[in-house]
């Protein structure tokens, strides 16, 4: 009886080659076995498999301890265990590149043969690259070493129907193998095996049991898992620049205040964001693809309402910056600069502070209490701020000349206008003017009045929605392309529909007539409107409205309000100068001075205001200390993260499956009656941050530690913030990797 | 013939459908079925084939897999599965009721250790534990044994004498997942040996009636005693089929038991399955020192071959059994039979239980020597020998 014993890993068919060995012998006739040792072991883990083969009946049921001859399938695993109990004399076939001679030192008493193996399985296509089948190679080189046939190893595969590459791959390895004969004679042998008996084991009630400690089963891993973090999209659409995905997680938790001092990082205007912001966040949360977007900006003032943060600047600096203007843009940008420890000095011409977010917002979307709040907020870090002083050139080169730099958030003040022929001065207003005096409490009361409001952004809203609440009539909006190109926030344009604001599309206001009474009277006005239809796209992206000759019609009105867009007022700048974000103007100067917010972006939303403010600057402070200013994601806080993508990571990315679906909390606005009525405030807040808990925590990690609960070994742990992986016996299962919702554990090949 | 190079569980699961398919012209084979490791193979074969006229029906769990298949044997088709170890267990209360309910199901029981603590190897644990319900126990030693005797059953279980389920048992592993040539029926023999199954206590919806409903003491011990009138006549009628196999497939499956170089031995090793040819082998090599032993390989567990045991020993002084089992607070399995066989009869007989291979450790040629060893300097028997652990930390039971 020839008995014969084969080493590998996992995976790679060593129970197979002994089948076919055993095949081959099988169908001379003779009597066979083959098996395998099956234990826990996963693929890669060391693995033995056996065949007999004798003209006499078989019926030795043992393991084999004296084998006759060994095969090894892997090289990493030649070592002097793998030739225990080897006859003396018998082969040892290695699959290797080496030549015989290189191994008769280590086995000096027996034959040594060799092939490549693998080499011959990747030419013919066996397996994959890095787990290439080794098996029908060495079934030729078997056949060739014990003196078979080539036939006979062949027919075997057949019987077992391996064709194709693989008997290329034997029939290759059959005539590659190269042997050498034993370098020395051996010693006889001792006798029959003595009987192997066990040591008493200590069992599970003394707290053993389970696969050995010593036993480091991480080696049989072929690939092993990593952490790794996405970008959120949440965060890569802030135009603040905000953690949003960190914040919300903190709400998650409950932990309202951590939450404002993250969004505290970035913004001063949390509940101001929390009212006002478009949230662009929003548009892209990846929990879309589930049921509906986490309700960001109700979370957002969620924190901002509730939360209680002590801000501490740093320890004041030499260096005195300004800043012209106290929009959004201008606040941010004094806030971040008192929190670096800079002496900042605000100059506002008008005689409050808030710019747009006070004379452009009417207190149903932003009461001025919560901005005074969030403006004390920026004032209690130390800002000095002067107002009803407009800044002309001349006074702008003199601020340039005693600052160690200046920030320019002047916004829009260029107010586009229509032509639209004779009217009453009161007749036609600019929206902006017409918010401002509401603002003041001025406005005129618009009872049993018709008006029409031009344009189709967010002051076009506001404008007309403050017209309802001031007793208008009929308020009608007049937009000279369709709602879907209406680039005001949508929630504002289905609220002013709810508040019973009729919309006009793809019409276009063309001029103000007055029908002539026969008694002599003017009589009412009218707007002539001609209807429009989209053309070709324009600059912008949108399509460009195209008259309809003779589509004109006429709409009785008592006050025509525009709201047609706004741009810079660059007459505070040199002639010539390019005013881009972030723009070293003025370069006679040393003195660094900075276009900020809308005057440089023309963006129009509180958000990139307040993100251009942040950036300019962290960029000033940068650039006069040398300090490299990161905030939360940027800064990279987790330390067990072994890979940063630089990629936004999508819906498609995330294990949705594992989430249940439920709604968005969206909230109830106040009663619609008294939103036709009065200015107060519409929307009252969330009552908890429950919402936040519907944040997916995409790409980035969360510490749900589901990875943790599902590893099988336990080689999983949590120590603080880190995930930790005992890679000494982490197998690879990679059902860590499956089990994680948000994509921060992936497989890294070995 | 149709010799080839296969698994035990190949030729247990080939056996199994080949038996099913020989009841196409007649109800049909059926059952229900559930993976364990080491006999997922026979449930994935039987899963696989293209029954002419079957259902195979994969379940939840082991008790349901059970419950349909004594669902499809007592609507007449033929039934059966296999289950192993920790399944086993959970099949328990069906097995039992297969049995009471007098089906001729035949089951591929491949032996596995119970757990906890866990363990995949060998150990007849799981199968012995079901030793007090109404089913032939039959232990196969190799992949021909194993698909001869299922084959066999199916003749003997539907033998309208009988009409109790059998179960076939092979070593996991050793036997189930080792390659070896193996002479497979074919249709056509499995057609001649089998005839179509006519169950008489078949439910059919022309005729509704209930089986198995609520009875009184009186019904419950007369249904005991058919059932031990059944069992009596199992030795007798599982000879005949032996018989009826060499009829058809050329060679005869061995006995109830084989009594192996016993005529004049004083030393005698009982042992099953695969420690069984080991222990032959062994036998082998001391007759050829001069040694008067002998081996007796047990291939029927149920009913307990009482006499035929007797017989075989009957010129031993020292009889050694060996038990890949333990049963809790008494010892090995088969020695508690054996010394019931041989009470009253052989009042000197040192009847010695060696527990060895538990748990699936190899019991080799070297630790049946031992066996012999210790068994040889013995003249009063012990409680149960731990053979496979060392010395120092000999346990009494």
């Amino acid at each position: 009886m020839v008995e014969i014993r084969i080493h590998g890993r996992g995976g790679q068919g060593g129970v197979t080659l002994a089948k076919l060995i055993a095949t081959s012998r099988f169908l001379q006739h003779q009597s066979v076995q083959a098996f395998g040792l099956y234990a826990a072991e996963r693929s890669g883990a060391p693995v033995q498999a056996f065949c007999r083969f004798d003209d006499e009946v078989i019926t030795n049921r043992n393991l084999i301890y004296e084998p006759d001859h060994v095969v090894v399938l892997d090289p990493t695993l030649v070592g002097p265990t793998i030739v225990g109990g080897l006859k003396p004399g018998g082969w040892i076939l290695l699959n290797t590149e080496k030549e015989p001679g290189a191994f008769t030192g280590d086995f000096p008493h027996n034959r040594v043969a060799t092939v490549d193996a693998t080499g011959i399985a990747r030419a013919h296509g066996l397996g994959t690259r890095s787990v290439p089948i080794v098996n029908t190679a060495l079934a030729g080189a078997v056949g060739r070493i014990l003196g078979f046939p080539l036939e006979e190893m062949l027919a075997a595969l057949a019987h077992l129907g391996f064709g194709g590459g693989n008997v290329n791959a034997a029939s290759d390895a059959y005539a590659a193998v190269a042997m050498v004969d034993a370098a020395e004679p051996a010693a006889p042998g001792d006798g029959r095996p003595k009987a192997v008996r066990f040591d008493r084991q200590p069992g599970f009630l003394t707290g053993a049991g389970g696969a050995r400690p010593t036993v480091a089963t991480g080696k049989w891993a072929s690939e092993q898992p990593k952490r790794q973090q996405y970008v959120p999209p949440c965060n890569h659409a802030c135009p603040a620049g905000n953690d949003v995905r960190g914040f919300l997680q903190a709400l998650a938790e409950d932990r309202t205040d951590d939450a404002l001092e993250i969004l505290l990082r970035t913004t001063p205007f949390p509940s101001v964001c929390g009212r006002v912001c478009p949230a662009p966040c929003m548009a892209v949360c990846n929990r879309v693809a589930l049921d509906e977007a986490v309700n960001v900006r109700e979370m957002e003032r969620f924190a901002g309402d509730h939360g209680k943060v002590s801000l501490v600047p740093a320890e004041r600096r030499d260096e005195r910056v300004a800043v012209i203007g106290s929009g959004p843009a201008g606040l941010a940008a004094a806030y971040h600069l008192a929190l670096f420890g800079y002496g900042v000095t605000l100059y506002e011409g008008g005689s409050s502070l808030g710019g747009l977010l006070r004379t452009g917002i009417p207190e149903f979307r932003l009461p001025h209490e919560t901005l005074d709040r969030e403006v004390a907020r920026i004032l209690d870090l130390g800002v000095e701020a002067v107002t009803g002083v407009f800044i002309d050139r001349e006074r702008l080169l003199s601020i340039a000349r005693t600052h160690d730099a200046v920030f320019v958030a002047t916004g829009l003040q260029e107010l586009r206008s229509l032509r639209l022929g004779v009217g009453d001065d009161d007749l036609v207003l600019q929206g902006i003017d017409f918010l401002d005096q509401v603002h003041e409490g001025v406005a005129k009361r618009l009872d049993g009045e018709d008006v029409v409001v031009v344009g189709g952004g967010n002051t076009a809203m506001d404008a007309a929605r403050s017209a309802v609440r001031l007793g208008a009539a009929s308020v009608r909006i007049v937009y000279r392309r369709t709602r879907a190109e209406m680039p005001a926030i949508r929630e504002e344009i289905e609220e002013a529909l709810e508040e019973g604001v009729t919309m006009d599309f793809l019409a276009q206001p063309m001029a103000i007539q007055r029908m002539a009474q026969a008694d002599g009277d003017l009589g009412e006005q009218h707007l002539v409107c001609r209807r429009m239809e989209l053309g070709e796209p324009d600059a912008s992206g949108r399509r460009s409205p195209v008259e309809l000759p003779g589509s004109d019609y006429s709409l009785a009105c008592h006050k025509v309000i525009l709201a047609l867009g706004q741009s810079p007022d660059l007459s505070v700048f040199p002639e010539g100068t390019e005013v881009r974000e972030g723009t070293k103007l003025l370069g006679l100067l040393e003195t660094p001075v900075y276009a900020v917010g809308d005057l440089a972006t023309g963006d129009g939303t509180v958000a990139a205001a307040i993100g251009s403010g942040r950036r300019s600057a962290f960029h000033i402070h940068q650039t006069l200390t040398g300090d490299v200013v990161l905030t939360g994601e940027e800064a990279r806080v987790r330390s067990d993260v072994h890979v940063w993508h630089d990629e936004v990571i999508t819906a498609d990315a995330l294990r949705l499956h594992l989430f249940e679906r439920q709604p968005a909390e969206a909230g109830d606005p106040i009663s619609l009656g008294k939103r036709q009525t009065t200015f107060e405030e519409i929307h009252q807040g969330l009552a908890t941050p429950a919402e936040a808990k519907r944040c997916l925590s995409c790409g980035v990690c969360n510490e749900c530690d589901l990875c943790v609960t599902y590893c099988p070994e336990g080689v999983l742990k949590r120590v603080g913030h880190d995930l930790v992986f005992d890679y000494a016996y982490c197998k690879g299962c990679g059902i860590c990797v499956t089990e994680c919702p948000r994509n921060v554990v992936f497989m890294s090949h070995l | 013939m149709a010799l080839d190079i296969v698994t035990g569980n190949h030729a247990a699961g080939h056996a199994l459908c080949v038996a099913g398919e020989a009841n196409r012209n007649a109800r049909g084979a059926a059952c229900g079925i559930y993976p364990i490791t080491p006999q997922t193979e026979i449930v994935e074969r039987v899963a696989g084939y293209a029954f002419t006229k079957g259902k195979v029906v994969p379940v939840e769990s082991e008790h349901s897999a059970m419950a349909v298949t004594i669902g499809a044997s007592v609507s007449g088709a033929r039934a059966f599965t296999a289950s192993s170890s920790n399944g086993l267990a959970y099949m328990f209360e069906n097995v039992m009721v297969a049995g009471f309910y007098r089906l001729p199901i035949v089951m591929a029981a491949v032996n596995r250790t119970l757990g906890p603590p866990w363990n995949i190897w060998v150990d007849q644990g799981d199968t012995l534990a079901l030793r007090d319900f109404p089913w032939v126990q039959l232990y196969a030693s190799d992949n021909q044994e194993v698909h001869d005797l299922t084959l066999l059953a199916f003749r003997m279980a539907e033998d309208h004498r009988i009409l109790l389920p059998v179960m076939v048992c092979m070593d996991g592993f050793v036997v189930s997942h080792t390659q070896g040539e193996t002479d497979l029926a074919t249709q056509e023999q499995a057609d001649r040996f089998l005839p179509e199954l006519d169950l008489p206590h078949r439910l059919d919806d022309a005729n509704p009636r209930a089986i198995g409903g609520m009875v009184w003491p009186d019904a419950t011990v007369s249904h005991r005693m058919d059932i031990r009138e059944a069992m009596e006549r199992v030795p007798g009628v599982y000879d005949e089929c032996r018989a009826a196999f060499a009829g058809v497939f050329g060679r005869e499956p061995g006995g109830v038991l084989d009594a192996y170089r016993c005529g004049d031995a004083d030393t005698v090793l009982v042992a099953s399955a695969t420690i069984a040819l080991t222990t032959r082998r062994v036998v082998d090599r001391r007759r050829a020192a001069g040694e008067k032993v002998g081996m007796v390989k047990m291939r029927m567990f149920r009913p307990f071959p009482e006499a035929a045991l007797r017989e075989a020993c009957a010129s031993a002084q020292r009889v050694g059994v060996l038990d890949r089992d333990y049963a809790a607070g008494v010892g090995g399995i088969w020695w508690q039979d054996a010394r019931a066989a041989f009470q009253g009869h052989r009042p000197g007989l040192v009847l010695q239980d060696y527990i060895v291979g538990v748990g699936g450790g190899d019991v080799t040629p070297a630790l049946v020597d031992g066996i012999l060893d210790d068994l040889g300097g013995r003249d009063v028997a012990g409680p149960p020998h731990w053979a496979d652990m060392k010395p120092a930390t000999e346990v009494d039971q």
